[in-house]
């Protein structure tokens, strides 16, 4: 009975995959993965000493939707973008994108984003920027329409706050998130 | 005439009346206090259950210092916390004659906090346990 499913199989799937082809499968799944929110969750100590977003960068493609979870159980956590329309911030985000903020979010509660302009994106967590509980987000790369280069993203310190963001040209050159330190 | 050792008794006597009475009146040991308190939760977005400290009511007038009430799951006054903003406290701002939630206090737990809605500045939580089993009623999940 094995040795016939195996056969059964294999006849089907030798001919199947003649006429996809390894690169249109590989394809499919590479467009299935991007569709998939990458998730950024929101940490916090027991007895929230130390809070953070993990990863704390991140380098998506354009279209890309991250999706910020909360997975602390004893604090809420915010995803909010720099920008004058929220809270009176210098802007941080590439000029063209609409600014956007998941308000206060209870444990388990996510918010989903989809990023369709490229550049970098820095946020913070409404009740821990005074602890420097910020992120960064780069989407695409400087070869991209679109992309413009900005002073913003030219430091890695939040000038009068806490709160250091990965530099860019680690996030695009390695294009993983490096660990929360 | 009163000698020195009734005078002593009767002092001692007067401070143990005094602490058996320090205790805020208004709270209750069972959820929920009467007002000024409300809960945390229903004021600013929190969890309803904080492990650690439990479900919170507080008097709004008494933020950011407090004291905040911590009631276990069962409803059991269980802890009375504190949330010291650091900056204010390094400034010299002082917050004497705390109520406390219960005059009995077995322990105490003093711990940095990074903030949170009430109290968004970075902190400092002073926690007093009112048994010897509330911190353990306060961690359950």
């Amino acid at each position: 009975m094995n040795d016939r499913r195996s056969f059964l199989f294999g006849a089907l799937a030798v001919p199947l995959l003649t006429a996809v082809g390894p690169w249109q499968l590989m394809r499919k799944a590479t467009a299935a993965a991007a569709q998939d929110p990458v998730p950024i969750t929101m940490l916090g100590t027991p007895r929230g000493e130390r809070v953070w977003f993990e990863p704390q960068g991140l380098w998506v493609a354009i279209g890309q939707t991250v999706r910020f979870i909360n997975k602390d159980p004893a604090n809420v956590h915010s995803a909010t973008t720099f920008h004058p329309d929220l809270y009176g911030h210098e802007r941080r985000i590439p000029a063209k994108a609409k600014a956007w903020n998941s308000d206060l979010l209870l444990p388990d509660a996510h918010f989903d984003v989809t990023l369709q302009i490229p550049g970098v994106y820095d946020y913070y967590c409404l009740p821990h920027l005074a602890h420097g509980m910020v992120g960064r987000i780069v989407v695409g790369t400087p070869e991209d329409v679109g992309w413009t280069e900005e002073p913003y993203y030219q430091s890695s310190q939040l000038e009068g706050q806490r709160g250091t963001f990965p530099e860019v040209q680690a996030l695009l050159t390695k294009r993983v998130s490096p660990t929360h330190q | 005439m009163l000698s020195y050792s009734r005078i002593a008794a009767f002092s001692i006597c007067s401070v143990f009346a005094a602490c058996a009475y320090s205790g805020d009146k208004t709270t209750a040991d069972m959820a929920p206090p009467s007002a000024p308190y409300a809960k945390v939760s229903s004021l600013v977005k929190l969890p309803d259950f904080i492990p650690g400290l439990g479900t919170l009511y507080v008097a709004p007038e008494t933020l950011p210092a407090g004291p905040f009430l911590g009631y276990d799951k069962d409803g059991r006054l269980s802890a009375t916390i504190y949330m010291i903003p650091i900056k204010a406290l390094t400034e010299g701002t002082a917050w004497n004659e705390l109520k406390t939630g219960a005059a009995e206090v077995d322990s105490v737990d003093i711990y940095y906090n990074a903030g949170h809605p009430g109290v968004e500045e970075p902190h400092v939580h002073v926690v007093l346990f009112h048994d010897d089993m509330a911190r353990q009623r306060l961690e359950s999940k």
